[in-house]
């Protein structure tokens, strides 16, 4: 059933691993971010606490737009595009595809960027951050579910890159405002009862947001 | 009486600005090599765009083996090589057909694989990116990876610009290949020889209309060029 | 006949916008504030809202037109959407200008993340996005399917963008927002609703012509292209 969605994550996934430059070269990336940000904002490391989860998931957004620039940038290099609306599937099952594999690399640059925040704000780990499992999980699935459609949509033009921040940056605002509240009850360890029923609401525009990508990838394909 | 492959019924594709076809009808029959011929921009493309399903007619029907070209039975089914590669430069050569050949479910991949990379003289290289491969290599590869699934309907879209003599020669004898095993091939070019010494009927398109539906054993190249494609020829023909 | 229901269009809104400035600036009376500025500044409102209502009924109907469009690959479609969604940032933006203009007096600052200031700058930037799109792709039928699916899943997006604004708001108290609203009276009523059905009217207008002037171009671009080929 989902043959080819397994085969398109797998060439993908091999892909990346292959260009281990340009893992590393986000990785610093977002380390810049933390460096830049520590001297643009010369604040006090009370406030700093405060902004801390802003902070990550402009490193992590970065590292999303990064991910997604480059995977459909692989996609769009020798007409890749074209054979996949040749392929004899939905075009669902490629978007299924293609979702699963930005989403795998963007949680994979998360877990290297994560590290060096906890360094740098010099976090207490605590038993209470595994909730921030799910809330990295449903975050980076509501970014990636419109990011690939829209990656899909802005690689038909010149302007790839710039074009696909006008489109996903206001679209995905929601998804961020929520994802950022919810990581900073966790790193103030102020988990408030609120706390669930905003994990959830991330989760469900996340099914919308998929579902519906869903079903309109099969016109991006189309001529 | 045997039913066409390929039915053609009065197609045009014309959308806002853009006319690209008009009222386009024929039909293949199965085992048939047509060349369609015409100049850049007549709708050479396109039509080869809609037979593959990836583009709609604005007007018209066309079947293919009986159904709507966009079916997922008729995708399976049918192949195309152009100028694009369908290749990642990441990738080695036997990684890009094995990742083809379980998108089209391919029986018994790694014989077929080792099969149409023989073919195409490639075995030597298979576990190197395409990456660095040589132009004519990446072509080659390209023609590999079309015959993957063994189509039953082949469209060929100017396969020969960029391709060099070696690799010229090489898709030829796999065409003829492919002609004797009774396959359905659809060939666009400008290349009048060639054309001419693989298929056995010949399409004229210009302006976006059909000018001319007839075999190739009843004229000649010279003929053709001739009447169709000479500067005096351009004004007359509509 | 089309040409004639324009030229009645284009009467009553002549007529129709006379009235309302007649009632806004006129017949309405002055409110009771305790800041001169802010008894003019007030009037704003007459036209702030409507522009508001009019952009998102034109992004409605570029959402209506894009599903149309992908049920019948239809062009006609296409260019609705287009011609609506231009009017919609045409509208968004004078709600972006005539908002501060009003803010500024009343409440003492230009531009405040409010929810429905912040909600309107993010349905503009995801329309001009649209828009820009467009610009970017050549014409044919790729760009009417990706520019519809873009226009549908704007609009989807919209109540979202809202809802999660409006909930970051309650969790970050402001200072300034005294509640200067309330309930309008009855002259205000009325004028305020004149003033709506203009703009409605202003929009179906505006569309028709929009969308008479595209057909135009793709009539003008065939018959060259004919001319070309006879």
């Amino acid at each position: 059933m989902m043959r080819t969605a397994i085969s398109i994550l797998q060439k993908d996934l091999r892909m990346e691993f292959r260009s281990k430059e340009s893992i590393l070269a986000m990785w610093i990336f977002s380390l810049l971010i933390f460096v830049i940000f520590n001297f643009t904002f010369e604040v006090s490391r009370l406030v700093m606490l405060e902004i801390a989860p802003g902070l990550l998931w402009v490193a992590f957004v970065f590292s999303g737009m990064f991910g997604l620039n480059q995977s459909f940038a692989l996609e769009k290099e020798n007409g890749n595009l074209r054979a996949m609306a040749l392929m004899p599937v939905d075009g669902g099952e490629i978007y299924v595809g293609k979702f699963f594999s930005v989403t795998l690399i963007m949680l994979m640059f998360e877990a290297l960027i994560f590290p060096i925040f906890i360094i740098f704000y010099d976090l207490q780990l605590s038993l209470g951050m595994f909730r921030l499992i799910p809330v990295l999980l449903a975050g980076t699935i509501g970014f990636t579910s419109l990011g690939t459609i829209l990656s899909a949509v802005a690689v038909h033009t010149r302007n790839q890159q710039i074009l696909l921040s006008l489109l996903l940056w206001p679209l995905v605002s929601p998804i961020i405002i929520w994802s950022v509240t919810l990581t900073g009850m966790i790193l103030s360890g102020e988990v408030t009862e609120a706390f669930y029923p905003l994990l959830l609401r991330v989760g469900a525009f996340d099914v919308i947001f998929f579902t519906l990508s869903y079903m309109l990838f099969d016109f991006i394909l189309e001529d | 009486m045997s039913v066409p492959a390929l039915e053609i019924l009065g197609v045009s594709k014309d959308f806002g600005r853009i006319i690209a076809l008009r009222d386009v009808s024929f039909s293949v029959m199965p085992g048939e090599f047509v060349s369609i011929l015409g100049r850049n921009g007549a709708g050479k493309t396109t039509l080869l765009n809609i037979v593959s399903g990836v583009s709609r007619p604005s007007e018209g029907k066309v079947n293919l083996f009986g159904t709507d070209p966009g079916d997922r039975e008729n995708k399976a089914k049918l192949a195309v090589i152009s100028h694009e590669m369908f290749l990642y430069g990441n990738l080695t050569a036997i990684e890009n057909l094995e990742y083809y050949s379980r998108v089209y479910n391919v029986p018994d991949a790694k014989k077929r694989i080792d099969t149409v990379l023989s073919d195409v003289e490639l075995t030597h290289r298979r576990f190197d990116l395409v990456a660095t491969y040589s132009r004519g290599m990446t072509q080659r590869l390209t023609i590999a990876r079309a015959l993957l699934h063994e189509p039953s309907l082949l469209l060929l879209d100017e396969p020969f610009t960029g391709l060099d003599q070696h690799a010229i020669g090489m898709l030829i004898e796999l065409l003829k290949k492919q002609k004797d095993m009774d396959r359905t091939i659809l060939l666009t070019t400008h290349d009048l020889h060639t054309a001419a010494e693989l298929s056995d009927r010949y399409v004229v398109l210009s302006k976006h209309k059909i000018i001319k539906d007839g075999y190739i054993a009843d004229t000649t190249p010279d003929a053709i060029r001739e009447k169709y494609f000479s500067a005096e020829s351009q004004g007359a023909e509509a | 006949m089309r040409s004639k229901i324009d030229k009645i269009l284009l009467i009553i809104l002549l007529i129709a916008f006379s009235v309302s400035i007649y009632l806004i600036f006129q017949w309405v009376p002055q409110i009771k504030a305790s800041n001169p500025a802010e008894q003019i500044a007030q009037r704003i409102f007459y036209f702030h809202v409507p522009s508001a209502w009019l952009g998102f009924l034109a992004f409605f109907v570029v959402f209506c037109a894009s599903i149309a469009y992908l049920a019948t690959r239809d062009r006609k479609y296409e260019l609705i959407s287009v011609a609506s969604a231009e009017i919609g940032v045409l509208f968004i933006s004078l709600v972006l200008i005539t908002g501060p203009i009003w803010a500024k007096p009343v409440w003492g600052i230009w531009w405040t993340w409010d929810v429905r200031l912040t909600s309107s700058l993010i349905l503009w930037l995801i329309y001009v996005a649209f828009l820009m799109l467009r610009r970017y792709l050549p014409d044919g039928s790729k760009r009417a399917n990706l520019s519809a699916v873009v226009g549908i899943i704007g609009f989807i997006d919209v109540p979202i963008v809202y809802y999660s604004i409006r909930w970051w708001e309650t969790q970050h108290p402001k200072a300034v927002m005294a509640s200067s609203e309330g309930s309008l009276a009855a002259p205000m009523f009325f004028a305020f609703m004149f003033s709506l059905a203009t703009f409605t009217l202003l929009y179906v207008y505006l569309i028709r012509k929009r969308y008479q002037l595209l057909t135009l171009e793709d009539t003008l671009n065939k018959q060259f292209k004919e001319m070309e080929i006879l």
